[in-house]
C-alpha cells in the first residue's frame, strides 16, 4: 500500500539523477552512459572500458536481488547482459533504461545517508561501516556499526559535526578524512535540494585507495518544487501507474488496488478509513483522497480518473464540508454520471457544511444517499445495492 | 477552559483575504469565535467579514490584542509568516495551509522550541472548543459540547468519529487535529498532557494512521503518565502491504515500528482499548467510562 503521504510528498529520482546532483556538489561518482537498447549499451561500454557495470534505472529498491545489476567483460557480454536486463520486471517496473559504469575493485564499502526524523522534526546523518545491503537491515542485524546524528537545520552540519561522527564510529586516516567530508557534501545536497533522503549505498574505497559513490538514492519533497524549477526532472515520469499519474496531473492522490469498488474521499484518514470498511466484505478497487481543493470541475475529473479502471462494480463517495464546497463537488459528480450514462450503483455519504443541498443534488441524479453520519452504514447499503452479505 | 482555545481567546487570521481565509472567517464568526483581527501583508486597512486587516502580526496585536493565530497563509509564504508571528509574542498558532515543504517546517518547528509557542499542523483542519470557539475548516455541525477530547492525525476522521460520538451522547470538550505531514509541530503525546491537565474532559480518543511513531510515543507516554482513560482508532489497519511508508523513525530503530500492527500493539500493551472501526470508538469509550465512574 503506497500512502498519500508518499504520492504527495515523496518523489523518488532515479539514479542517474541523483548522480548528477552528487556531482554538482563535488561527490566523486563514476564516469557513466545512459543507454536505451541493449546496442547503445555496448557503444557506451565500449567508450567507458571494460569491464563494466550495467545497472537497471528503475525507482525501487531491491535491483541486485532480481538480477538488474550485472557485470559484464566483453562487448558481446554486454549485449546478452543488458538483454537480460531490458526483459525484467523490478517491483513491477520495467526496466526502460540502464547506465553503464566503469567496474571498480573494491577494498571497503560504507554507508552514508541522510534522512527526515519524522518524529523528533530534524535533518538525521548516518554513517554506517558496512555497506551495500539495507540500512534496515544493517540496524537490526549489526547495529554497533552504525553512528546517527540529529542535526539541527537552521546551524546546518558542520565539518566538526561530521569530524565527531567519524571518530564515533572509529574511523581512521583517509577514511576520516574523506567520509567526513563527504558527508558533509552529502548534507549539502540534502538541503539545497529539499530532499527527504539522500543516500550514497555502497560508498566504496577501491584497491587504488580512491572514494566513489557507487549509488546514489535521493527523494525530492514534491511540495518544495516550486522553488526547484532548475532541477530539470520531470516529475510526471517518476511515476509509473498511468492512472496514479494522471491523478498527479489534475493534483489528487490515488492508489490502485486490485479490488472492484472505487472510492472517492475527502481526506486520506477517511479514504483508508473507507477502504478498511469495505475490504471487510468487498474490494476496494483504488484509494483516491482529494484534499482541501475539491471544485465542481475537479470531482469530475476525479469521476473519470477512478472509473476508467475495468470491472469496477460501484462507486463509495465519502465526503465532508469542511473546507470542501461539497454542493460545488456534487455538481460535478453528477454532470459526469450524466453524460456518460453511469449505470453501476454510486452511493455517497456527504456531511458537513452544505450537507441537504449536496443530498438534493445527488438524489436527484439517482445516487443513492447515505444520512446517517457512519461510513458502516454507507457501505452497509452499498453491499445491499451489490446483493452481498453484509 | 478545555484546552487550547475558548470563546474569549481573541483570534487572528493570517491570510484573510483570499478565497478559503474569507469564507473560513465567515464559518468561524458564525460558531461564535472572538475574530478580532486578520493580516495580509500590503492589504491593511481592509475590511473581510467585519473584521479589521492589518498589514503586520505586531499592528495587529497592538490595536486588537490578538493572542492565537490560524493560517490560511499560501505554502511559500509560510515560514516567513511563521517567524513574524512568533516574534510577536503569538502563544497558539493554528497552521492549516497544506503541502508545505518539509524543510520549512523543520526549520519553523526549530525557531518554535526556542519560544514559547504552541504550533498545530502543518494540514491540520484546526482546533475546536466545542460549542465555543473554533480555529480552523471543520464544520461546526459535526461536534457536540461534552467532556471527551479528541487528537487526530486526520480531519475528516475527526468529524467522522466526533459525531458518532454524539449521536450516542458523549459530547466533546476540544478536538484538535495535527495533521498527517512527515513532521508536524505538536505531537499526539504533548496533547494527551494537556487533557490530562484539562478538569473538563473525562476521556481521550487518539485517531491514527498508518505511518510515523506518533501513536507508539503516545503509548509510552500514555504508560507513565495518564490517569484518564484512552480509547484509539488506527486508520489503513486492513490496507494491503506493499510499498511501506518510508519513515525515518522506524528504519533507524530497525524495530518494525510505524506499522498499524505496531500501533495496535503499542497501545493495548498500556491499556488502551483499540476500535477495529471508527464507530467502535464509541462502545469502547462508553464502555471505559462507565468502567471509570463505578
Amino acid at each position: 500500500m503506497q500512502y498519500h503521504a508518499i504520492l504527495i510528498y515523496i518523489m523518488k529520482l532515479y539514479e542517474f539523477e541523483g548522480i548528477e546532483l552528487f556531482h554538482a556538489e563535488g561527490i566523486p561518482v563514476p564516469a557513466y552512459a545512459l543507454a536505451s537498447s541493449p546496442e547503445e549499451a555496448r557503444e557506451k561500454a565500449v567508450e567507458i572500458g571494460l569491464p563494466v557495470v550495467i545497472k537497471a534505472q528503475v525507482l525501487t529498491g531491491g535491483r541486485y536481488l532480481a538480477g538488474g545489476v550485472r557485470v559484464a567483460k566483453s562487448p558481446d557480454e554486454v549485449i546478452s547482459v543488458a538483454r537480460k536486463i531490458f526483459k525484467l520486471s523490478i517491483g513491477g517496473l520495467p526496466v526502460e533504461r540502464v547506465i553503464i559504469v566503469r567496474e571498480v575493485e573494491i577494498a571497503q564499502e560504507y554507508y552514508l545517508g541522510i534522512i527526515v526524523d519524522g518524529y523528533y522534526g530534524t535533518p538525521m546523518a548516518i554513517l554506517s561501516l558496512e555497506g551495500g545491503v539495507s540500512i534496515n537491515k544493517i540496524a537490526q542485524e549489526r547495529p554497533e556499526v552504525l553512528v546517527s546524528k540529529r542535526i539541527s537545520i537552521s546551524q546546518g552540519f558542520t565539518a566538526s559535526d561530521a569530524r565527531r561522527m567519524s571518530r564515533e564510529a572509529g574511523l581512521r586516516g583517509q577514511d576520516f578524512t574523506e567520509l567526513s567530508n563527504l558527508i558533509c557534501s552529502l548534507y549539502n545536497v540534502f538541503r539545497k535540494n529539499d530532499a527527504l533522503l539522500t543516500e550514497i549505498n555502497p560508498l566504496v574505497r577501491t584497491v587504488d585507495g580512491d572514494y566513489l559513490a557507487m549509488d546514489a538514492k535521493v527523494e525530492i519533497d514534491d511540495s518544495s518544487m516550486y522553488r526547484h524549477t532548475d532541477l530539470s526532472i520531470n516529475m510526471q515520469d517518476h511515476i509509473s501507474n498511468p492512472l496514479e499519474r494522471k491523478a498527479r496531473e489534475i493534483g489528487v492522490s490515488y492508489v490502485e488496488l486490485d479490488g472492484d469498488i472505487a472510492i472517492i474521499a475527502s481526506g486520506a484518514g477517511l479514504g483508508m478509513s473507507s477502504m478498511d470498511i469495505i475490504a471487510r466484505t468487498m474490494r476496494p478497487a483504488n484509494f483516491l483522497e482529494t484534499g482541501g481543493g475539491i471544485t465542481a470541475d475537479l470531482l469530475y475529473k476525479v469521476m473519470d480518473l477512478v472509473l476508467q479502471k475495468s470491472g469496477i462494480r460501484a462507486l463509495f463517495i465519502n465526503i465532508y464540508g469542511g473546507i470542501n464546497p461539497i454542493h460545488e463537488g456534487a455538481k460535478g459528480v453528477v454532470k459526469y454520471m450524466q453524460e456518460h450514462n453511469v449505470t453501476i450503483p454510486v452511493v455517497a455519504k456527504a456531511l458537513g457544511n452544505h450537507q441537504e443541498e449536496t443530498w438534493e443534488i445527488f438524489e436527484q441524479h439517482g445516487v443513492h444517499v447515505v444520512k446517517d453520519v457512519s461510513t458502516e452504514k454507507g457501505v452497509e447499503l452499498l453491499a445491499h445495492l451489490l446483493g452481498e452479505k453484509p | 477552559m478545555s484546552i487550547l482555545i475558548d470563546k474569549a481567546t481573541r483570534v487572528l487570521v493570517q491570510g484573510i483575504t483570499g478565497k478559503t481565509g474569507r469564507t473560513q472567517t465567515k464559518w468561524m464568526l458564525d460558531y461564535g469565535t472572538n475574530v478580532v483581527a486578520g493580516v495580509t501583508p500590503g492589504r491593511g486597512g481592509e475590511v473581510v467579514e467585519g473584521v479589521p486587516v492589518f498589514n503586520t502580526v505586531k499592528e495587529a496585536i497592538a490595536k486588537t490584542g490578538a493572542e492565537a493565530s490560524v493560517f490560511f497563509v499560501p505554502p511559500p509564504g509560510v515560514k516567513a509568516a511563521a517567524i513574524e508571528t512568533i516574534d510577536a509574542g503569538i502563544k497558539l498558532i493554528v497552521v492549516i495551509t497544506e503541502h508545505i515543504p518539509v524543510h520549512d517546517v523543520m526549520e519553523i518547528r526549530e525557531y518554535a522550541g526556542d519560544s514559547d509557542a504552541q504550533i498545530i499542523g502543518p494540514t491540520s483542519p484546526g482546533v475546536i472548543t466545542v460549542g465555543q470557539a473554533k480555529m480552523g475548516i471543520m464544520p461546526g455541525n459535526m461536534f457536540t459540547p461534552g467532556r471527551i477530547g479528541v487528537i487526530s492525525r486526520s480531519g475528516t476522521l475527526s468529524y467522522e468519529i466526533s459525531i458518532n460520538l454524539a449521536t450516542a451522547g458523549l459530547g466533546q470538550s476540544t478536538v484538535v487535529g495535527i495533521g498527517a505531514d512527515p513532521v508536524v509541530f505538536t505531537g499526539v503525546s504533548e496533547l494527551l498532557g494537556l487533557f490530562e491537565k484539562d478538569d473538563d474532559t473525562d476521556l481521550v480518543v487518539i485517531i491514527g494512521e498508518v505511518g510515523g511513531i506518533q501513536e507508539e510515543k503516545a503509548a509510552e507516554f500514555i504508560d507513565r503518565w495518564m490517569t484518564k482513560p484512552v480509547v484509539a482508532y488506527i486508520a489503513g489497519l486492513n490496507a494491503p502491504e506493499g510499498k511501506k511508508m518510508g519513515h525515518a523513525g522506524a528504519i533507524i530503530q530497525g524495530d518494525g515500528r510505524g506499522t498499524s500492527q505496531s500501533k495496535v500493539a503499542a497501545f493495548r500493551e498500556v491499556g488502551v482499548d483499540v476500535a477495529k472501526y471508527p464507530t467502535e470508538v464509541v462502545t469502547l469509550a462508553q464502555k471505559r467510562l462507565k468502567l471509570t465512574n463505578t
